[in-house]
C-alpha cells in the first residue's frame, strides 16, 4: 500500500523568503501546513498538510460537511485560516485577500453576473486590470472560442443560457483572470448526468492543453476518478489519504475510503485462536492481510462486488458462502446481485456477458479468494 | 465570509489594507447596522425615553427628568377619571378590526397566491397604492359618500328611499379602521400563504384530504407566521388610530391616542399624555415583543 | 367534479377581490367628484361639473409653497432613507453577526408602532432638545417611520443575491469600489428603486407625523386635515386629487422605468 500522503518539503520556506521560485518545477506551486480552520466551537478543516504540484489536477473528494470547501476557500483567499501555513511558490500568503492571488474559483453556484451579458462577465477580470475596451472584447472572443461557445454569445443575456453554456462562461470568465491555479467547487454538481460526463472530459482536455494546476472539489468520487491525476479523501475536516485514483481505488488507506468509493462488501475481522473469524458470527474467513497490518488483531475486509463470484463447487474459492438470491440490479454493462446468506448481504457484481453459476433464484454458493480483499485498518 | 459590498474582501489582511485599518476588527454586519442603530436610537429610543421621563413627572410641568412622582399614573387609574373607557374603545375596536379583516383579507390573499396568477403584481400594486394617499383623504372620501345629500344620499333619493345615518355612530369608525388597516394585513398575509407550497397542498389532496383538512392541517400552520405578523401589525396600529373617529366617527367614540393628542394640545399636561402614552405603548410593546419572539423574519421574508 | 367547484371558488374569489377594491377606491371616487364640482357645496347627483375648484387650488400661492414643502421632504427623505436603508438592509438580510436577529426585530418596531404617538413622542424629544419644530423636523420624524420600511423593501431584494456573487468579483481581481458599483447595486437595483418610489412616496402622503412635528409648517396632507376641520372647501378634495393622481403618476412612471431598464437588461 503505497500511500501519496503529502510530502513535506524538508524545511518549509520561511514567509517571504523565496523571492523568485516560478521557474523552480520542483517546488510545489501552492503549499499546506498544518492548515486548520475552526468557527466558533467547530473545527472545519483540521490540520491540513498538503502539496499542489505545478500542472496537476488534484481533485479533493469527501462527503458533505468534510470540510473541503473550506479548504478551497482557503485556497482562493476567500477565508484565512485560524492556524497552520499557506504558501504560494514559497510564499506565505495565508492573508493576501483573493483579488491579489494568481488563482480564480469557479464556484458551485457559478456566480456569473446575472445583470451582464455573457461577453461583460468574460471581460470583468480585465476590466478590473485595466484592459482596454477593444483589447477586452477579441480576448472575451478568443475565450468563447475556447470554451466552445459561438461568438454570438458574447451579446447574449447570461441568465438566457442553458445550464452546460453558463458552465463554459464561467470558465471562460476565470481564464480571462488568467490565473495559475483554478479552483473549481463542484460546478458541474447541477447538470444532468449526460452533459456532466462531457463537460468532465472537456475540463480535463482544458487542463491538459492549459498546463495550469486545476484543483477541484466534488462529493463524487466517479467524477475524480475520471478527471484527476491525483485525488485526496477528506473525512471530518482531516485528509484522509492522497494518492493517484488507482491507490485510493485499489489499495484504500482505511474502510472509510474503501467504502466512498463504492458499493463494496465490507465486514470486521478479528484474530482468533485458530486464525482469522469474522466480527459478530465467528465464521471462519481467510484473510491476506498486509505486510504493515502484520501484528494486527482486529481488522476489516473489504471486497469489492466484482471480486466477488458465483461458484460451482465449495472448493473454488478461499471463502466461500451459501445464500439465496434476493434481489437483483441492472447496472448497464454490469449485473448486481444482492445475495442474503444467514448472517448478512452480499453484492455480486458481473458483466452481462458472463452468465452466472446457478440460475433461478434458490439458493446459490458465492465467494472470494483471500488475496482479491483488501485488508484495511477497522 | 467575504464583506466585499464595503469593498474590504478579506479583511483581516493588515499588510494589503492600510485604509480602514481601525474597523478591522468589526464584523461588516454591524458595521453596516450601525448607521441605522444609530438613527434608531435617536430618532426612535431617544423619544421614547423622553416620553417614559415625562410620564413621571410633575402634573403640568414642561420639563422632563426634573422630578420624579406617580401622581400621573394614579390620575388614569382612578375610577373617577373615565379615561379607561378610551381605551376600552380602542382596544375593542382594535381587536374588532382584527377579526374583520382576517375574513375580509384572506380570500384575496390566497388569490394573491394561488388563483390570480399573472394578474397578481397588478392586483398588488392596486392594494398598495392607497397607502401612498394619505388616510384623511381617503376618510374624507367617504364622509362625501356618507354625508347628507352627499353621494349615498343622493342616490338613494333618486331611487325615492330614505337616506341612512351612518355617520357619526362607532361603527362607521369601525368601517373606516377596516378600511385604512387592509393593506397591513393583506400583505403579511399575502407572504405567508405564498410560504405553504403549492405541492404540499396537492400531496395532502392525494392523501384524500378534505379541503377544510387540508385549511386546517397545512395551510393555516403553515401560513401562520404571516397571518400572525399582519394580526400583530393591523392591532397595533389600530389600537393607536384616531384620524378614523375624528373623520368619520365624529367623536361619537373618543379613541386613546385622541385623549393623548388632547393632554398635550388643549389641556397642555404632557406628563398625562407622556403616562398615558406609556400605557398604550406597554400593551402594544408587550404584544410585539411577545409576538415577534416566534418568528423567524429570515424565512418569512427570505424563504430560506 | 374538483375542476367545477375549484372554478367556481376562483370566481368567487375574483368577485370578492374587485369587490374590495372598489370599495377602496370609492372614497377616492367621490374626491375626485366633489373636486370638480362646480358650487361652493357639495351636492349629489352633481348639477354641473367644472374645473373652478382646480384652478383656485392651482392658483393658490399658499399651496404652491406647501406643495413644495411635500415635494423638499419627500425627496430628503428619499435620499436620506435610501443611504441609511442601504447598509441596514445588507446588516438585515447579508451578513451573518452577532445580534443580527435582534437589530432585525427591534428595526421593525417603528412600524409597528402608532404613528400619532409616534409623533407626539418625537414633538416631546424636539422640545427637550430645544429644537422648534419645523419641516426640517418632520424629515427626520418620516425618517423614523421610512426607513424601516425601506430597509425591509431592500432586504428582500438582498435574501436573493448569492454572496458568491461578490467573492467572484474579488476573486477576479476586482476593487471594492468596483465590486459596489458593477455587481452589487446593479444586482440590488430593483430593490433600491422600489424602496426610493416607497420612501417618496409614504413620505408625500403621511399624515399623523407631519401633523404633529412639522411645527408651523404644512404639508399637503397637514393643510388638507387643517381644512376638513375648518369646514368644507371644494379646494379640499381638489387638492386630495391632484396629490392622489400625483402619486399614481410617479408609481406609473418608476415602474415603467424599472420595466424599461429590466427589457434592456435582458437583450
Amino acid at each position: 500500500m503505497n500511500m501519496t500522503f503529502t510530502q513535506q518539503a524538508e524545511t518549509p520556506p520561511a514567509a517571504g523568503s523565496a523571492a523568485d521560485a516560478g521557474a523552480d518545477p520542483a517546488l510545489p506551486v501552492l503549499q499546506l501546513v498544518g492548515v486548520s480552520k475552526r468557527f466558533d466551537g467547530f473545527t472545519a478543516v483540521d490540520d491540513i498538510s498538503l502539496d499542489i504540484r505545478e500542472g496537476e489536477f488534484l481533485t479533493i473528494v469527501g462527503p458533505s460537511g468534510s470540510g473541503k470547501t473550506t479548504l478551497l476557500r482557503m485556497l482562493a483567499g476567500l477565508e484565512q485560516p485560524s492556524s497552520g501555513n499557506i504558501t504560494l511558490r514559497g510564499t506565505l500568503i495565508n492573508d493576501l485577500p483573493a483579488r491579489a492571488r494568481p488563482t480564480c474559483l469557479v464556484f458551485q453556484s457559478l456566480a456569473l453576473f446575472p445583470h451582464m451579458s455573457v461577453g461583460r462577465n468574460i471581460e470583468f477580470p480585465l476590466k478590473a486590470k485595466g484592459v482596454a475596451a477593444a483589447a477586452r472584447r477579441a480576448r472575451a472572443l478568443e475565450l468563447l472560442k475556447m470554451v466552445r461557445l459561438p461568438e454570438d454569445y458574447y451579446g447574449k443575456n447570461v441568465m438566457k443560457c442553458s445550464g452546460g453554456e453558463r458552465q463554459r462562461v464561467a470558465l471562460a470568465r476565470a481564464f480571462a483572470y488568467d490565473p495559475d491555479v483554478l479552483f473549481f467547487d463542484e460546478p458541474l454538481s447541477a447538470l444532468d448526468y449526460k452533459l456532466k460526463k462531457l463537460l468532465e472530459k472537456e475540463l480535463k482536455d482544458l487542463h491538459k492543453e492549459s498546463g495550469k494546476t486545476f484543483v477541484y472539489i466534488t462529493h463524487s468520487l466517479e467524477e475524480a476518478m475520471v478527471m484527476s491525476d491525483r485525488i485526496g479523501v477528506m473525512r471530518a475536516g482531516k485528509l484522509v489519504q492522497v494518492g493517484s485514483p488507482e491507490a485510493i481505488y485499489g489499495a484504500p488507506a482505511n474502510r472509510f475510503v474503501a467504502e466512498f468509493v463504492g458499493e463494496v462488501n465490507v465486514f470486521p475481522v478479528s484474530r482468533g485462536d485458530g486464525g482469522w473469524v469474522i466480527g459478530e458470527t465467528g465464521e471462519p474467513v481467510r484473510v491476506a492481510l498486509p505486510e504493515q497490518m502484520a501484528g494486527a488483531r482486529q481488522a476489516a475486509v473489504v471486497v469489492r462486488p466484482e471480486y466477488m463470484r458465483f461458484l460451482e463447487a465449495p472448493g473454488d474459492a478461499d471463502n466461500v458462502v451459501r445464500g439465496t438470491v434476493y434481489n437483483e440490479y441492472s447496472l448497464g454493462s454490469r449485473m448486481q446481485y444482492q445475495i442474503r446468506s444467514k448472517h448478512r448481504v452480499f453484492l455480486v457484481e458481473m458483466s452481462r456477458a458472463q452468465t452466472r453459476a446457478g440460475d433461478g433464484k434458490g439458493e446459490v454458493l458465492i465467494g472470494w479468494n483471500a488475496e482479491d480483499a483488501i485488508v484495511v485498518e477497522a | 465570509m467575504s464583506d466585499a459590498a464595503l469593498g474590504a474582501a478579506g479583511t483581516t489582511t493588515g499588510e494589503s489594507r492600510p485604509k480602514g485599518r481601525a474597523l478591522r476588527g468589526i464584523p461588516a454586519g454591524v458595521r453596516c447596522a450601525s448607521p441605522v442603530a444609530l438613527f434608531m436610537a435617536l430618532g426612535f429610543l431617544a423619544p421614547l425615553l423622553t416620553v417614559i421621563g415625562f410620564a413621571f413627572a410633575e402634573p403640568r410641568t414642561f420639563t422632563v427628568f426634573d422630578s420624579f412622582t406617580l401622581e400621573n399614573f394614579a390620575e388614569i387609574f382612578d375610577p373617577a377619571d373615565t379615561v379607561w373607557m378610551s381605551f376600552a374603545w380602542s382596544l375593542a375596536l382594535a381587536l374588532l378590526t382584527v377579526v374583520l379583516l382576517l375574513f375580509v383579507c384572506y380570500p384575496i390573499a390566497y388569490g394573491l397566491v394561488r388563483v390570480f396568477g399573472r394578474w397578481s403584481s397588478l392586483v398588488s400594486i392596486a392594494f398598495v397604492f392607497p397607502l401612498f394617499i394619505s388616510e384623511n383623504v381617503r376618510l374624507y372620501g367617504w364622509t362625501l359618500f356618507f354625508i347628507n345629500h352627499g353621494v349615498l344620499d343622493g342616490l338613494l333619493a333618486q331611487l325615492g328611499l330614505p337616506g341612512p345615518d351612518v355617520l357619526f355612530t362607532p361603527a362607521i369608525t369601525l368601517f373606516g379602521m377596516v378600511y385604512t388597516y387592509l393593506p397591513f394585513m393583506l400583505f403579511p398575509m399575502t407572504l405567508g400563504l405564498s410560504m405553504v407550497p403549492a405541492d404540499l397542498v396537492e400531496a395532502a389532496r392525494d392523501f384524500g384530504a378534505s379541503r377544510t383538512m387540508i385549511w386546517r392541517e397545512i395551510e393555516l400552520p403553515l401560513a401562520m407566521p404571516g397571518i400572525l405578523i399582519g394580526a400583530l401589525l393591523t392591532f397595533v396600529l389600530a389600537a393607536g388610530a384616531v384620524a378614523e373617529a375624528k373623520i368619520l366617527g365624529g367623536q361619537s367614540v373618543i379613541m386613546i391616542s385622541h385623549d393623548i393628542e388632547i393632554a398635550f394640545t388643549y389641556s397642555q399636561n404632557w406628563p398625562r399624555g407622556a403616562a398615558l402614552a406609556v400605557l398604550l405603548m406597554l400593551v402594544i410593546g408587550g404584544l410585539s415583543m411577545a409576538v415577534m419572539a416566534r418568528l423567524d423574519l429570515d424565512r418569512i421574508l427570505g424563504r430560506r | 367534479m374538483d375542476a367545477a367547484r375549484n372554478r367556481r371558488s376562483h370566481g368567487l374569489i375574483w368577485i370578492w377581490t374587485l369587490f374590495v377594491a372598489l370599495v377602496i377606491y370609492l372614497p377616492v371616487a367621490c374626491g375626485a367628484l366633489a373636486g370638480l364640482s362646480k358650487g361652493r357645496y357639495f351636492l349629489f347627483p352633481i348639477r354641473a361639473f367644472s374645473f373652478e375648484w382646480w384652478e383656485k387650488t392651482l392658483d393658490s400661492l399658499e399651496i404652491q409653497r406647501i406643495v413644495q414643502t411635500s415635494i423638499l421632504i419627500a425627496l430628503i427623505v428619499t435620499l436620506v432613507s435610501l443611504a441609511i436603508a442601504f447598509f441596514g438592509a445588507l446588516a438585515f438580510a447579508r451578513y451573518d453577526w452577532r445580534g443580527r436577529r435582534l437589530y432585525q426585530k427591534l428595526l421593525l418596531l417603528p412600524i409597528f408602532f402608532p404613528q400619532p404617538v409616534l409623533g407626539l413622542a418625537l414633538l416631546l424629544w424636539f422640545n427637550a432638545l430645544g429644537i422648534q419644530p419645523s419641516w426640517h423636523t418632520a424629515i427626520v420624524a418620516h425618517l423614523v417611520w421610512i426607513v424601516p420600511v425601506v430597509t425591509l423593501v431592500i432586504a428582500i431584494q438582498v435574501y436573493g443575491f448569492d454572496p458568491a456573487m461578490e467573492e467572484a468579483a474579488a476573486d477576479l481581481g476586482a476593487g471594492r469600489w468596483m465590486i459596489l458599483k458593477d455587481v452589487t447595486l446593479p444586482i440590488l437595483w430593483p430593490g433600491i428603486w422600489s424602496g426610493a418610489l416607497f420612501a417618496f412616496l409614504l413620505s408625500w402622503g403621511n399624515f399623523p407625523l407631519s401633523l404633529y412635528t412639522a411645527g408651523a409648517d404644512s404639508t399637503i396632507p397637514k393643510w388638507l386635515y387643517s381644512k376638513m376641520v375648518a369646514g368644507y372647501t371644494p379646494m379640499v378634495p381638489a387638492l386630495g386629487t391632484m396629490s392622489t393622481l400625483a402619486a399614481a403618476t410617479l408609481l406609473l412612471l418608476g415602474g415603467a422605468i424599472a420595466g424599461f431598464v429590466r427589457k434592456r437588461r435582458a437583450n
